[in-house]
């Protein structure tokens, strides 16, 4: 957490300084200690759990991403940071297909799931969804109570026997780190929740459906610090099981908290790379200035 | 969706466990869309009831006028003023029953708009929240009452009142029928104006205060005035409601088919097409010339609300865009 | 000078506006209140000794013992009353006892056969006797018939002479004495002067004791409910009481002013006569006739009523009303619900939504009565026959027009109610493999179920309280409760006009009136109530509290 803190001091200060060359930036955004953890054998070697190639996103006529072609590797956190309206957000909603709910939209390129093209007619959006998962920037849980929402992806799959939706509902929160607050709590409405609890039981709401890959867009963009905090000591613990791909306006989280970064920009992929990489040695010219602060 | 026919949707071996498959089975799949098309073709028969209802109502309706109109031609109803639908022979003048409608909606009207639209004003801007949370359960508690409880009133309670307090000959006349009528109207004027003056905007009044203005001046001025369609829509409405109620006028006014003589004079005795239809289908035989004679007046009715109805619509539509530009 | 001005307009503004809103307030109250404090006169009344002998007759409510104690005091406080007016009309129309005379003589004459038959009397004695007979039945005609009170006397005395005669007062023609005794109390000189003027006013009196008290003992019971009890509210009887003890006139005031309407003790006109005692006991004794006592009738909303409405409840109105709404809304609320989570969920902006936008907005701006009209047309005249139900009124023909009716109120409301439910519970249904059917009913619904119950129970409200599409398609003023839905039904909006213009004895029991119109009036306002507090509750269960 102190490093983490003293990161964040050292970036303000480095933002202030003027135009220098990366040298300054070396030691001062060193990633956080656990992403040293996943070895880059591990991630070169296994195969890609998302994979696009030059996929492309169009609402109506206006371009929402262009030509992705980027691989997202298993048991890692993913995170794609980039200035607002960039595209982030749309190429992570197509990515468990959320963007079906706008109307006039379409695809160009591949987007492969598991090595299925998802954008294939013949595609199981219900399977789909239940195995790559979402967690949305406002924390959305259902009117019901804190029970009722854990247990209605389950309910979808066909689990009916009362101890089994019991059990899941027990192991979801003790990894979503929610269980020792509302154990004795769950027939309350989940709306009575603070708003990091909240997100907290959309996480295990999501990790109900024991998918593959969670898909996080700007989850702690609501939230306050300490919230946010939590939020992030989840994600790292839950990288050992699940893949993790997370949308982030915010840089500093992207070096806390990811495996590897990529980096949008009008559309496009820019960058993407180990965090490390990218955040200390950015081969290109834009991902540099965004991550110094020159815009976005 | 186009996609890209591409080698890479080969399915590969992943180094994580998918263990649900992605792919739908083509039995699947034609049960999926059998049951969304299906699904959404019954969905759609049942939205339609609303359409279908619509022209059900125009088609009978008219069934039931046609052969008025065919042996005595629209003529006949609206060129002469005596109504004796079961004199012999039988006379089907019904400019008295025009103008008793027009007497009492016109009547309601000049009553209902400035105290309606004064009581908009005062909700909307002049008073505080509170208050316009407690006020506003009672105007909605006016619009809630029936208006057969309303003719009660105005025959039981009014009208004897009217006789005696104000020496009229009778207490069931176009002044009692207009008074009950704007205060079943005001309702519908004060909820719709409101909607019209609330979305008028903040902006708009702060700029008319910060040159000075008073706050009647930048209602009047200002407000109103953009507002305006909405008000329309809001006024047109309030006349809808007024030119469409039975129970009170069929109670209230009299019932005698006659124009006011002098015309000014509203302490009279009038009859309105509703009250008419009302009073005479219970006592006439189906398949006569009065019963298509009513029917006549009834599609009158139809046709004069609904070209008010889609008046309405224009001009809430036009609200509406002038508010989404403005925006 | 100006600035002066535009604040005074501004002042002025203000306070119009404001006496805008207080007018609407006042109204409401000046509407409701009358109405609702006079139909609470049905429920809660004194009610008389008349009342609880009605509710036993017809309900068997109420105590045996008690009661019949009560109607035996209140028997006793009648009988001088009684007495008086018996006595008075003989006086006035003597053409009953006049009969009675001629039959008492028939069967004095019959009764002298008799005994000539069997020995007991002589012929000659019993002609003789006959004789007799017949002058005092003439003489006591005689008496009867004139209006001079001296001859009257003269009369009388000349029967009574006879009184004395063992003959006659043993036999059947002692009845003779007994009517003349009673006739000579009974005139007067002042009495006999004036027996054609008493005659009116006497009549008058004996209506007013009548519907007072009820029919006399021992006279014939009449075959309407309305007469065959005296009055069984105390309030009502105060006013006749009124009646009773004065007499309203038409005085000329003027040689060209109209008459104008005045009051004079009754007692007046009466006076000199034994029936003057009458108006100071009624004035004073009535309680002790009708022992008045605070009752609760709330079976008032279970009754049914007597022709006219006379006495009884609004029971099958009610339930007439309650079937056709509930009806109404069964069919409604699906297809409404389901018609408005279509236009929200499955259609875009394209020309078919805007068509079936406009229907509805037409659809809600239809006159009332020409929802009737359409319900005559096509329900009752063109369906039911071809399913087999013959063409009169019914309780589904009403039921279906008010459903046309309602329709468009109930896909407005469920559809801002839908609309109303933020995208992100969606997008977390759909996220997590729900499809789209099983996240509306799962989801979108029931967060929308507080504004769509508050549109079905304001529908429900509206349905209830209205007249005109009923008219020709389900109700009637007089009929049974209905058993099946295929029958016509009396219901509270359309009893409400026939009670308020239709019937004439309605104007004599206005809390009858009245009482229906409140009974549709707090139907309305319960539902109202209901759907604004369920609407409140929901919305809090729904935010977390």
């Amino acid at each position: 957490m102190s490093e983490q803190m003293t990161n964040i001091e050292q970036t303000t200060v480095v933002e202030t300084e003027p135009d220098t060359c990366c040298e300054p930036l070396k030691p001062t955004l060193a990633p956080a200690p656990q992403c040293a953890k996943v070895s880059p054998e591990i991630s070169e070697t296994s195969q890609p759990v998302i994979t696009s190639d030059k996929f492309c996103f169009y609402y109506g006529k206006a371009v929402g991403v262009k030509d992705i072609s980027m691989d997202i590797y298993p048991k890692a956190v993913t995170a794609i940071i980039g200035p607002s309206g960039c595209g982030k957000s749309t190429f992570l909603r197509s990515i468990n297909r959320m963007n079906d709910l706008i109307p006039h939209t379409h695809t160009g390129g591949v987007l492969a799931v598991n090595g299925q093209d998802i954008y294939d007619k013949r595609v199981n959006l219900v399977n789909l969804r239940q195995q790559v998962g979402m967690v949305f920037q406002r924390p959305n849980p259902f009117p019901k109570t804190i029970y009722d929402n854990i247990v209605y992806g389950p309910r979808l799959q066909g689990v009916r026997s009362r101890s089994k939706l019991d059990a899941i509902v027990e192991q979801c929160l003790r990894d979503s780190a929610l269980w020792d607050e509302v154990k004795d709590e769950l027939k309350k409405s989940a709306l009575a929740l603070s708003g990091g609890q909240q997100q907290r039981l959309c996480i295990a709401r999501a990790l109900a459906t024991k998918p593959e890959v969670l898909l996080m867009d700007e989850p702690c963009s609501a939230l306050d610090p300490v919230a946010t905090s939590r939020i992030e000591e989840l994600i790292h613990k839950l990288k050992v099981d699940y893949t993790i791909v997370i949308v982030t306006h915010n840089m500093q989280q992207a070096a806390r908290v990811s495996d590897r970064t990529s980096f949008f920009c009008l559309g496009e992929l820019i960058e993407y790379g180990l965090t490390k990489d990218v955040f200390t040695n950015p081969t290109n010219r834009q991902t540099e200035d965004y991550i110094t602060g020159r815009f976005g | 969706m186009t996609k890209n026919p591409d080698k890479k949707s080969e399915p590969q071996v992943a180094a994580v466990g998918f263990n649900r498959p992605l792919l739908l089975s083509p039995a699947q799949d034609l049960q999926g869309y059998l049951a969304a098309v299906l699904g959404k073709m019954f969905l759609l028969g049942i939205t339609c009831v609303s359409l279908m209802v619509v022209v059900l109502i125009f088609v009978f309706i008219s069934k039931e006028a046609w052969p008025f109109f065919a042996t005595h031609g629209i003529g006949k109803l609206l060129g002469s003023t005596s109504w004796y639908p079961t004199a012999e022979p039988a006379e089907f003048g019904g400019v008295s029953l025009l103008a008793g409608s027009l007497y009492v909606t016109a009547g309601a009207l000049l009553i209902a708009v400035p105290i309606g639209l004064l009581a908009a004003l005062f909700l909307s801007d002049i008073v505080s929240f509170r208050i316009r949370q407690f006020v506003k359960p009672i105007i909605e508690l006016l619009a809630a009452i029936p208006s057969v409880a309303y003719g009660f009133f105005a025959v039981l309670i009014m009208a004897p009142w009217m006789q005696e307090k104000l020496h009229l000959p009778t207490g069931t006349n176009a002044l009692n029928a207009s008074i009950i009528l704007a205060i079943m109207a005001i309702p519908t004027i004060i909820s719709i104006a409101e909607d019209a003056l609330s979305a008028a905007g903040r902006n708009l009044r702060e700029g008319s205060y910060a040159l000075g203005a008073t706050r009647a001046e930048t209602l009047v001025k200002v407000v109103v005035p953009a507002a305006h369609s909405g008000i329309i829509a809001a006024i047109i409405l309030g006349m809808m409601r007024a030119v469409g109620e039975t129970m009170v006028v069929w109670m209230a006014s009299g019932n005698a088919a006659r124009i006011p003589a002098p015309w000014w004079n509203i302490t009279q005795s009038i009859r309105t097409m509703t009250a008419t239809i009302a009073g005479e289908m219970g006592e006439t035989a189906k398949g006569s010339d009065h019963y298509h004679c009513l029917f006549a007046v009834g599609f009158l009715l139809l046709v004069f609300t609904f070209a008010l109805n889609l008046a309405s619509e224009h001009f809430l539509s036009r609200a509406r865009r002038l508010r989404g530009g403005s925006k | 000078m100006k600035m002066q001005l535009r604040h005074l307009g501004d002042k002025t503004f203000t306070f119009a506006s404001g006496m805008s809103v207080l007018l609407m307030v006042a109204a409401l109250v000046l509407i409701l209140g009358p109405m609702l404090s006079r139909g609470a006169g049905a429920l809660v009344f004194d009610g008389t000794v008349e009342y609880r002998k009605m509710q036993y007759d017809m309900h068997g409510r109420g105590q045996r013992k008690p009661l019949e104690t009560q109607l035996k005091n209140a028997a006793k406080a009648r009988a001088e009353v009684y007495r008086l007016m018996d006595n008075f009309a003989v006086m006035v129309d003597t053409s009953k006892v006049q009969k009675q005379a001629k039959s008492i003589f028939r069967q004095f004459k019959i009764q002298l056969s008799n005994q000539v038959k069997n020995g007991t009397l002589a012929p000659e004695q019993a002609a003789s006797l006959k004789f007799a007979g017949k002058e005092l039945r003439n003489k006591l005609r005689r008496a009867y018939k004139t209006s001079n009170a001296q001859e009257a006397h003269e009369k009388l005395d000349y029967v009574l002479n006879y009184a004395d005669n063992r003959q006659f007062a043993d036999s059947v023609a002692g009845q003779f004495f007994t009517l003349a005794r009673q006739y000579k109390n009974v005139v007067s000189a002042a009495g006999l002067k004036h027996r054609e003027t008493y005659a009116k006013s006497f009549r008058e009196v004996q209506e007013i004791i009548k519907e007072l008290l009820g029919p006399q003992p021992g006279e014939p019971i009449p075959d309407l409910a309305q007469f065959q009890y005296g009055s069984t509210r105390w309030g009502r009887a105060k006013i006749l009481r009124d009646r009773l003890l004065w007499a309203e006139t038409w005085v000329a005031q003027g040689p060209d002013q109209p008459l104008k309407k005045t009051r004079t003790p009754r007692e007046d006109q009466f006076a000199g006569t034994e029936l003057a005692k009458l108006f100071p006991i009624m004035e004073q004794n009535l309680e002790k006739m009708l022992l008045p006592q605070r009752t609760f009738y709330w079976q008032y909303f279970i009754d049914d009523s007597t022709p006219g409405h006379f006495f009884g409840g609004v029971g099958p109105e009610i339930i007439g009303t309650v079937l056709l709404t509930l009806l109404a809304m069964a069919i409604a609320v699906p297809l409404g619900v389901t018609a408005a989570g279509y236009l929200v969920e499955c259609t875009g902006d394209g020309t078919f939504i805007r068509i079936i936008r406009t229907c509805i907005n037409t659809l809600a701006g239809v006159p009332s009565i020409v929802f009737g009209l359409f319900g005559l047309a096509f329900f009752v005249l063109y369906l039911q026959p071809k399913l087999g139900v013959g063409s009169g009124s019914t309780i589904l023909a009403g039921a279906l027009t008010l459903t046309v009716l309602v329709l468009p109120v109930l896909i407005r409301a469920s559809e801002e109610a839908i609309r109303a439910v933020p995208l992100t519970y969606k997008e977390a249904s759909l996220g997590l493999g729900a499809g789209k059917f099983r996240t509306f009913v799962k989801v979108t619904l029931p967060a929308a179920t507080p504004g769509i119950l508050t549109g079905i129970i304001l529908s429900m409200s509206r349905a209830a309280g209205e007249t005109a599409p009923i008219l020709f398609t389900a109700t009637v003023a007089l009929g049974p409760v209905p058993k099946s839905i295929f029958q016509p039904t009396r219901t509270l909006s359309y009893g409400s006009y026939d009670i308020a213009v239709g019937d004439r004895i309605a104007a004599m029991v206005p809390h009858q009136q009245y009482g229906m119109v409140m009974t549709l009036i707090a139907l309305v306002l319960v539902l109202n109530l209901t759907a604004i507090i369920i609407r409140r509750k929901l919305e809090s269960k729904l935010r977390g509290h």
